[in-house]
C-alpha cells in the first residue's frame, strides 16, 4: 500500500523534489542532525510494523488460519463490510460535494464537520447501537405507527450480514471524507479557483454538476488518494466499531484476528497474527486494484470530459440537503441516546423517555476515579509528546522530505491496528515497558503523533519566513525568535492539535488493552468491555465520557483561539 | 444586440451601479470604467447570472431580442473572460478547446479546435499543456476556447492586466478581432483606457463613497 500512497504523492511534487536533490547531494548527509524527530517516530514505529509482520511468519500459523472454520465466513463479511462502507462513502462524497459546494449549506457543513469527527468511533457505535437496537428509540418511534408492545423479534444491531457496522462506518467516513474535500477545496482553490472554474464552465454551458464531474474531481481525487485509502483500511480492518455495532458469528476478520491476539495459547496468539498479517495484505490489494480499475477507467473517463455534451442540470440539491439533515439528526439521537440511557433507570419498552432516572451510572464513573485520571494523564503526556515530536519535525525536517514521509505519517492510519498493536506489544515486551505506564505512553504517542503533524502543518507550512528573517534582523537569535515570536503565534493552531492527539489517545481501545496486557482501564475500554455485557447505563456513562473529555479539551482550544482572535486579530 | 434597461444594482449599504441602460451591437465593444471596488464585476456578475448573495439587482437584460435576466448561467450562453486564463490545467490544450466546442461527431470538433489554434499562431500546440505555455500564449488558448463555446455574447474582466505591456497591445487586438468576426457584443471591464478599442462605447462607474 505504501508504493501506491507514495506514487500518486510523487506526481503532485516530483518536480520539486528533483529540483532539491539534484542541488543538495550527498552533502546533505553531514547536516542530517534533522534527521533526529522524523527517527525518532519512524524507528518505533518501524520496529513495531517488522515485529507485527514477524509474528506472522509461520507456516504452522497460516495452515492454522486456513484450516479454522471460522476463516472463510469471517474473511467474507470483512470483505463484504470494507467494499461497501468504503464505496457507499466514497459514492456519498462525490454526491454531496457538487450539491452542496457553494450554497449556502456548505459553510454550515464544515462548522458542523468539527464536532462530528471529534466524536469518538466507539461512542458513536455504542450510542448507534442504542439507538438501532430492537428496543432502542427508532423501533419505539415506529411504534407509535405500528402500535408494538414489545420491540421487534429481527436482529438489527449485530445482524449477519453487517449492515448496521456499514451503516455505522459510512455515517463516520463521509464527515471524515468531507472535511479532506474541504482542506483539499482551501488548498486548490485558493483565491476563489474553484468558483471562477466552475463559473467559466457555466459559462460555456456546463451545469455545476457536470463541471465537477470532468473538471474539478480529476483535479481532486489524485490528492484525496490517501483519506480514501484511509478510509478503506478503517473499514477493512475496524474492530471496536465491529464489536459493537458487527456480528458475532461469526464476526470480521478483525474482530476475530483480535480474539486470536488475546488467547491464552500461544499458537492462537500466531494464528490471529497470520490474520492481522493478511488483513494487511487486502488493504494493499485493494489498493492495488484500485489502482488498476483508475487506470482502466482513466482513459475512458477522460475520453468522455471532451464531448462537449451539456446534460441538464438535475435537481439533486434537495436530495442531498435531506441527507446531512438526516446525518446530522442520527448524530444528535445517538449523543440523546447515550444521555437517556446513562441515566435511565426503568426504560419499559414503547415509551419514548425512561420512567424513572437515576445517577447510579454516573456516580460509579465518578467513584472509577483511577480510571479517569489514567485517561486523561495518557492523553495529556502522549498529546504533548506529539506535539514535541511534531514541532521537533517541522522545524528541522525539509519540506520535500515530509511530502515524501506522507505515507509514513499516515502509516498508523493506513495499517490494520491489530497488526500494528501485536508489534507494539512485541516491542514494549522487548523493551521491557510492557504492562507499564511507560509502554502505553510510547503506544498512544506514536499513534498521536501522526495525527498532531497532520492537523499542525498546514498552519506551520504556512508561517509566513519573513517573520524569522524580521527577527534576526533585528538581532535576536533562533531560540528567542521560536520562543518568543513563531510559536506564540502559532498559539491556536498548536493548542487545536494538540486537543486531536488528545482526542485520539482518549479513543485508543487496542493499543492500551494489548500493550497495558488488560491490566489498564481508560474510558474507552470500559465502555467496549461492558457493551459485551448487558450494563447498558455503564455502558452508556462510560461511552459518553470518552466523547466529553476530547470534548472539553477541544472546546478549551477554541476559546483559546478566539481570545487570541479578539486580542491580536487574525494572523 | 446586447441591451440593458436601467440596470440597478445594490448592496444593502450602498447602490453600485445606477440606472445603467445601454445598447451594444454585434461586434461592438461596451467599456466600463472604474476604480477598484466601483462595482464593475458585480455588473459583469449580473449580465452573465451569477450575481453573488448580498447583491440586489433590478432592471433588464436582452440578449438578440430575448429578456434573458431570469435565465440560469448555464442557459445564457454569455461566455466570460477573466485577469487569469483558467485553462483547466489537468486538461491538453485540445481538451481545454474540445470541452468548449458544442457536442457532436469527433474528428470535425478536433478539426475545428485544431483550424482556431492555427488561426491564433498556435498551430501544433493541441498536445501541450496548459502549464508549458507562456502567459501570452495561455491567454490566447483561453480566448479560443470562449469562442469556441459559441456564446452569444462576451464578457471581459480586466482580461488584459495580467499581461506584461509587450504583449498587452498584440492580445487586446487578437480579442477584438475574435469579437469582431464572431460578430458578437462584448462587455468590456477595465480600469486602463489604453484597454478600451477605437469606437467602443464607454460607461464611468464612480465609487460612492459616501456611507460605509
Amino acid at each position: 500500500m505504501r508504493s501506491s500512497a507514495n506514487g500518486s504523492n510523487a506526481t503532485a511534487s516530483e518536480p520539486r523534489v528533483t529540483a532539491v536533490t539534484g542541488r543538495g547531494g550527498f552533502a546533505d548527509v553531514a547536516k542530517a542532525a534533522w534527521l533526529a524527530p522524523s527517527l525518532l517516530y519512524v524507528l518505533p514505529l518501524g520496529a513495531a510494523l517488522a515485529l507485527g509482520l514477524q509474528g506472522a511468519f509461520h507456516t504452522g500459523a497460516w495452515r492454522a488460519l486456513i484450516g479454522d472454520t471460522q476463516f472463510l465466513p469471517a474473511l467474507r463479511l470483512s470483505l463484504q463490510v470494507g467494499v461497501a462502507s468504503a464505496l457507499l462513502a466514497l459514492m456519498a462524497m462525490l454526491v454531496l460535494v457538487p450539491a452542496l459546494q457553494g450554497s449556502a449549506w456548505w459553510p454550515r457543513v464544515q462548522r458542523g464537520l468539527g464536532a462530528v469527527l471529534a466524536l469518538p468511533h466507539a461512542a458513536f457505535a455504542v450510542g448507534l447501537a442504542l439507538l438501532l437496537m430492537p428496543s432502542g428509540l427508532l423501533a419505539r418511534l415506529l411504534a407509535l405507527a405500528t402500535g408494538w408492545d414489545a420491540p421487534p423479534d429481527v436482529a438489527t444491531v449485530q445482524d449477519p450480514a453487517g449492515l448496521a457496522l456499514i451503516a455505522g462506518l459510512v455515517l463516520k467516513e463521509v464527515p471524515f471524507l468531507l472535511w479532506n474535500v474541504a482542506a483539499q477545496l482551501q488548498r486548490v482553490g485558493q483565491g476563489g479557483e474553484i468558483e471562477r472554474q466552475l463559473q467559466v464552465a457555466a459559462s460555456m454551458g456546463y451545469a455545476a454538476r457536470t463541471t465537477w464531474a470532468r473538471v474539478l474531481w480529476p483535479q481532486l481525487l489524485p490528492r484525496l488518494a490517501l483519506p480514501l485509502l484511509a478510509v478503506w483500511a478503517y473499514s477493512l480492518t475496524v474492530v471496536d466499531m465491529a464489536l459493537v455495532l458487527g456480528p458475532t458469528r461469526p464476526p470480521t476478520l478483525a474482530v476475530l484476528a483480535w480474539q486470536w491476539l488475546l488467547d491464552a495459547d500461544e499458537a492462537m496468539n500466531r494464528q490471529g497474527a497470520a490474520a492481522a498479517a493478511l488483513l494487511a495484505a487486502l488493504v494493499a490489494l485493494g489498493a492495488l486494484l484500485a489502482l488498476a480499475a483508475v487506470g482502466v477507467l482513466r482513459p475512458l473517463l477522460h475520453d468522455r470530459r471532451t464531448w462537449g455534451d451539456r446534460p441538464r442540470p438535475r435537481a439533486g440539491a434537495a436530495l442531498a440537503r435531506a441527507g446531512i439533515g438526516a446525518a446530522a439528526a442520527v448524530y444528535l439521537a445517538v449523543l440523546a441516546m447515550l444521555a437517556f440511557v446513562s441515566l435511565a433507570g426503568v426504560w419499559s419498552f414503547p415509551a419514548l423517555l425512561p420512567q424513572a432516572w437515576t445517577g447510579s451510572a454516573w456516580a460509579a464513573v465518578v467513584r472509577s476515579g483511577e480510571t479517569l485520571w489514567l485517561t486523561a494523564g495518557l492523553a495529556l503526556g502522549s498529546a504533548a509528546t506529539g506535539i514535541v515530536l511534531a514541532v521537533a519535525w517541522m522545524e528541522s525536517t525539509p519540506e520535500h522530505w515530509d511530502r515524501r514521509a506522507a505515507p509514513l505519517v499516515y502509516a498508523p492510519m493506513l495499517v490494520p491496528g491489530v497488526l500494528l498493536v501485536a508489534g507494539l506489544y512485541r516491542l514494549t515486551l522487548g523493551l521491557g515497558i510492557d504492562g507499564h505506564y511507560s509502554g502505553l505512553w510510547l503506544a498512544h504517542s506514536l499513534y498521536t503523533a501522526p495525527y498532531v503533524l497532520v492537523a499542525l502543518a498546514p498552519a506551520y507550512r504556512g508561517y509566513d519566513a519573513r517573520y524569522e528573517r524580521t527577527a534576526h534582523a533585528l538581532g535576536r537569535g533562533h531560540a528567542a525568535f521560536l520562543w518568543r515570536v513563531k510559536w506564540p503565534m502559532l498559539q491556536a493552531p498548536i493548542v487545536a492539535a494538540f486537543a486531536i492527539g488528545f482526542a485520539v489517545s482518549v479513543t485508543q481501545y487496542l493499543s492500551t488493552q494489548f500493550v497495558g496486557a488488560g491490566r489498564f482501564a481508560t474510558v474507552t475500554t470500559e465502555a467496549l468491555t461492558l457493551a459485551a455485557g448487558g450494563q447498558r447505563t455503564l455502558m452508556a456513562a462510560f461511552a459518553l465520557m470518552q466523547a466529553l473529555l476530547p470534548a472539553l479539551v477541544f472546546l478549551a482550544a477554541l476559546a483559546l483561539a478566539h481570545q487570541q482572535v479578539r486580542r491580536l486579530g487574525a494572523l | 444586440m446586447l441591451e440593458l434597461d436601467a440596470v440597478r444594482i445594490a448592496t444593502s449599504e450602498r447602490v453600485l451601479v445606477r440606472d445603467l441602460s445601454a445598447r451594444v451591437g454585434a461586434g461592438e465593444v461596451l467599456a466600463v470604467m472604474g476604480d477598484s471596488g466601483s462595482g464593475k464585476s458585480s455588473l459583469l456578475a449580473f449580465l452573465c447570472g451569477s450575481l453573488p448573495d448580498g447583491l440586489r439587482a433590478q432592471g433588464r437584460v436582452r440578449l438578440g431580442g430575448r429578456d434573458i435576466t431570469a435565465l440560469p448561467v448555464v442557459e445564457r450562453r454569455v461566455g466570460i473572460l477573466f485577469q487569469d486564463d483558467l485553462l483547466f490545467p489537468h486538461m491538453s490544450v485540445l481538451d481545454n478547446l474540445l470541452f468548449g466546442l458544442p457536442a457532436g461527431p469527433r474528428a470535425g470538433r478536433v478539426a475545428r479546435a485544431e483550424a482556431a489554434l492555427a488561426q491564433a499562431g498556435l498551430a501544433g500546440y493541441g498536445g501541450r499543456w496548459p502549464h508549458t505555455l507562456s502567459g501570452g500564449q495561455r491567454a490566447r488558448v483561453s480566448v479560443l476556447r470562449a469562442m469556441l463555446a459559441q456564446p452569444r455574447a462576451l464578457l471581459l474582466d480586466e482580461p488584459f492586466s495580467r499581461l506584461d505591456a509587450a504583449l498587452r497591445d498584440r492580445f487586446r487586438a487578437f480579442v477584438f478581432a475574435g469579437i469582431r468576426q464572431q460578430s458578437i457584443p462584448a462587455v468590456l471591464v477595465t480600469h486602463d483606457p489604453q484597454d478600451v478599442p477605437p469606437g467602443a462605447s464607454i460607461v464611468r462607474l464612480s465609487a460612492e463613497h459616501d456611507s460605509a
